[in-house]
């Protein structure tokens, strides 16, 4: 077991890659009476083009597939282990995102119980076609009701606009067409190949003991047993650097006008240290062009095109990124017009000056330390970073080196007029129905 | 947990040292009686107390100044509790221990004197220009309320349930009162919540008491203030079975039920009643969640939660149009299970162990602590996690069943697609 300190954040990590190739990772966090562990695979919903296991060919699986895994793993022959969390008292979940599915538990007790019955549940597939029957009428309902949220619209309507071919454009839970061409098969299929152990980490974090746990877990791997690795092979189509559809709109029962403007990344293979750089040069690129104490927000505020819902922000994983900026609006073609407007009279020297890239440095590395009172969030986070070959504690030190130049590269690669898209979402025209 | 010291007559500090947090978190709350003029008044007065003040009169300006401080949050909400409306300033700044060679906690300190005491005036009262954009700010938030479906339905079973009354009437106040909101009606209300209203300030992080003590005396110069008493809300049910339909353009068919109990929050049989509806809807072992979805798949969510305060309980489920009346009887039937005594151990095992759990992990955040502390406080025995414990594990199966048979279905709202009404 390997134990990194990161003595200004008072936080010691232990570290083992197991014999089966899992990679666990502890955080002992004093104080604190609950501990959280997450089981993560390297899997989500862009992953449905690959050579599965122990096969020669690639095969694409039906839209939905990764989500629909992440529910049927939590029935079992013997019931529901959900069941079996709330006997220790713990709460159990799972989320599955483009690149990743968690499962994971919180709990102020009973903590090797509950790592117990995660590492079981989630190495013990059980599909049978009832039951993969069943599941389609209750993941139909949570489709349904995401299709009633105009702001998952949104967001949703502004990424297929940006991408022509990367399945980052499918909704990850798939269609209810889609899912119905489900079958057990295809859940075997899916999980044997993408949830080998090499494949996944497992983060540790609250009221544990180190030494403890990883005996624990490791006793858990060792009597199991795997095929060897194999190296995953995954597909996906060449992709443009311009946006599919420039422009679209969709009318749902609102209240008031929606907007996006999505601007589509072209600098989407990195990872490491590289990725988180150009990850925090973006962000803090958008916030001093477009955050609250910008000319642009004071601008758009004082002129009543945005309100509370305001928001920008900026995604990046292998392969795809984008960024969005955009807020309910009463005039949503007035404030599409101010934020092209803004975008295309940037420039690096005029809207980047150090003591305001200073100011937000330290306004990010508050936020980092805020955020590490939240095991939630250091175990989720430091997940997503290390599948990008990234280290979440890395944060602070690259915050701390980045220049007005680093800015200016990083946000060149998203500001191009050709990779903006506009999405909005209107009222219903009264009468038209 | 938290240690109170009395601040002025009717205003009570309550501090927490602890080192469990890389950060120092600080709340004021601010009670009054809950009308919806209050709450529209107080609404608006928050925007306008986060929008600028005397010494930071732009929204930039202020920001930046925050943003310097290490990105220090500060922001004004209200809320509600029973009879109660609150208004509340939480701030948080990075403790200085992981700043190198840099304090921001003596700014912050005269941050909270600015934000409260220094607002942004002109000729004696708020800016007019501030005071209609941000009545415009308030407004806009509650018509959104329209666009999340089911927010707006559990709106809509509330105001059948208590039309006009503080269990229907938003934190947030109504567009009526909102509209009717001067900069000199507001600064009144801004006066009369610093002087007269009910006052709790917390800290909790890594802090020196007796320093933070002086400090604050300094940085918040409440007077002594006799505060109006604010009634508990009286147990009432009207089982009158009300059951309202209403369309909008939609897929899905979300069903509110309302349920009352004649139990309140601190009432001797509390501690039974939140067993009960753990068992009824509160958790993923719950018979709503195992029966209306993993047993029919009617739904992907099907809950009840426990409004102890109002004394009602709400159903919520999202299901296909079409299973109405399907998915209605068999939320019935869960509570009709419960009524003739048909709960396993385990099922009571597991709820015993999700309150205990639930609440232990709540005081793992700062904020949990303070919210919990301040909801507790006013019971007559001294909080800790373990009296709630023992209560819980003392409630006996024939203590749920009396539980569920006092619990009355009063309305039934469903909300669906158009298409689907004219069936």
């Amino acid at each position: 077991m390997k134990t990194i300190e990161f003595k200004q954040l008072d936080e010691t990590l232990y570290y083992e890659k197991l014999e089966n190739g899992l990679d666990v990772y502890i955080l002992p966090k004093k104080g604190f009476s609950k501990t959280f562990v997450t089981f993560t695979t390297k899997y989500g919903s862009v992953d449905r083009t690959f050579v599965p296991i122990g096969g020669t060919e690639s095969i694409t699986v039906p839209d939905g597939i990764a989500h629909f895994l992440e529910h049927k793993m939590f029935e079992k022959e013997d019931g529901d282990v959900f069941q079996k969390f709330s006997e220790f008292g713990a709460s159990a979940n799972a989320f599955t995102s483009f690149t990743r599915t968690a499962y994971l538990f919180s709990s102020t007790n009973n903590i090797y119980n509950s790592t117990e019955t995660l590492l079981n549940f989630v190495q013990e597939p059980y599909f049978t076609e009832a039951t993969v029957n069943k599941e389609k009428g209750i993941i139909g309902q949570e489709i349904t009701m995401y299709d009633d949220q105009p702001d998952w619209r949104l967001y949703f309507g502004t990424i297929e606009n940006m991408y022509h071919n990367h399945p980052v454009k499918i909704d990850i839970a798939g269609t209810i067409e889609s899912i119905d061409g489900i079958t057990a098969d295809h859940l075997y299929t899916c999980y044997n190949t993408f949830y080998h152990p090499s494949n996944m980490l497992l983060f540790v974090i609250g009221a544990v003991d180190p030494n403890e746990m990883m005996t624990f877990i490791r006793d858990n791997q060792d009597k199991k047993e795997f095929p060897e690795p194999t190296p995953i092979q995954r597909f996906f189509d060449q992709e443009p650097t311009e946006v599919a559809i420039k422009e679209r709109e969709l009318r749902m029962d609102v209240q008031k006008p929606k907007v996006y403007i999505g601007l589509k990344a072209k600098e989407t293979n990195l990872s490491g240290r590289d990725m988180l750089k150009h990850e925090l040069s973006v962000q803090i690129a958008l916030e001093l062009i477009f955050g609250r104490t910008s000319k642009f927000y004071e601008s758009v505020y004082d002129n009543g095109l945005i309100d509370e819902t305001y928001a920008f922000d900026f995604t990046l994983e292998k392969g795809f990124g984008f960024a969005m900026i955009g807020s309910d609006s009463t005039d949503p073609v007035a404030l599409e017009k101010a934020i092209k407007e803004e975008l295309a009279k940037y420039d690096g020297d005029a809207h980047f000056e150090s003591t305001d890239l200073e100011r937000v440095k330290r306004k990010k590395i508050g936020f980092f330390l805020r955020a590490l009172n939240s095991i939630e969030f250091i175990a989720n986070q430091f997940t997503r970073y290390s599948f990008n070959d990234m280290n979440l504690f890395d944060v602070v030190p690259v915050l701390e080196e980045l220049t007005i130049e680093d800015l200016k590269k990083a946000f060149s690669s998203v500001q191009g007029e050709s990779q903006q898209t506009v999405f909005k979402i209107l009222p219903t025209e009264k009468g038209v129905q | 947990m938290f240690k109170t010291i009395p601040f002025a007559k009717g205003v009570n500090l309550h501090i927490r040292q602890t080192t469990q947090f890389k950060t120092v978190n600080f709340s004021i709350k601010w009670r009054k009686a809950l009308t919806a003029t209050n709450a529209s008044e107080r609404t608006v007065l928050t925007n306008v107390l986060q929008h600028s003040n005397a010494k930071y009169q732009t929204t930039a300006a202020f920001r930046s100044f925050l943003d310097d401080l290490y990105g220090t949050v500060l922001y004004f909400d209200t809320s509600k509790r029973g009879n109660e409306h609150t208004v509340l300033m939480n701030v948080e700044a990075v403790n200085d221990h992981y700043l190198a060679n840099t304090s921001v906690l003596n700014e912050v300190l005269d941050l909270l004197h600015t934000a409260i005491f220094e607002p942004n005036l002109e000729n004696g009262i708020f800016k007019e220009s501030i005071v209609e954009r941000e009545k415009k700010t308030v407004i806009q938030r509650i018509e959104s309320i329209f666009d999340d479906k089911s927010r707006y339905a559990q709106q809509r079973i509330q105001q059948i349930l208590r039309p006009n009354e503080p269990a229907s009437i938003s934190a947030n106040g109504t567009i009526e009162d909102i509209q009717k909101i001067t900069p000199t009606s507001l600064f009144e209300a801004y006066q009369s919540m610093l002087a007269n209203d009910k006052i709790d300030i917390y800290v909790a992080g890594d802090i020196n008491e007796e320093e933070i003590v002086a400090k604050l005396k300094e940085a918040l110069p409440f007077n002594d203030r006799t505060p109006e008493e604010i009634p508990a809300v009286l147990p009432q049910q009207h089982p009158q079975n009300d059951y309202v339909r209403e369309q909008q353009e939609m897929k899905q068919g979300k069903m509110h039920i309302g349920f009352s109990t004649p139990v309140r929050f601190g009432d001797a049989d509390f501690a039974k009643m939140q067993i009960f509806n753990g068992v009824f809807g509160g958790y993923p072992h719950a018979k709503l969640f195992m029966n209306v979805r993993e047993k029919e798949s009617l739904a992907y969510y099907a809950s009840s939660s426990y409004a102890s305060h109002y004394g009602l309980v709400f159903v919520v489920s999202g299901i296909e149009p079409k299973n109405e009346e399907k998915a209605l009887s068999l939320i019935k039937e869960q509570l009709a299970v419960m009524q003739a005594g048909d709960i396993t151990d385990l099922e009571i095992e597991q709820t015993k162990a999700m309150l205990t759990n639930q609440l232990k992990e709540a005081l793992d955040s700062a904020r949990g602590q303070i919210e919990i502390f301040d909801q507790y406080k006013d019971l007559p025995e001294e909080f800790s996690v373990e009296t709630w414990a023992n209560k819980w594990q003392a409630v006996t199966k024939p203590d749920i069943v009396e539980m569920a048979k006092q619990v009355q279905l009063e309305a039934v709202y469903f909300l669906s697609g158009k298409e689907q009404a004219a069936q």
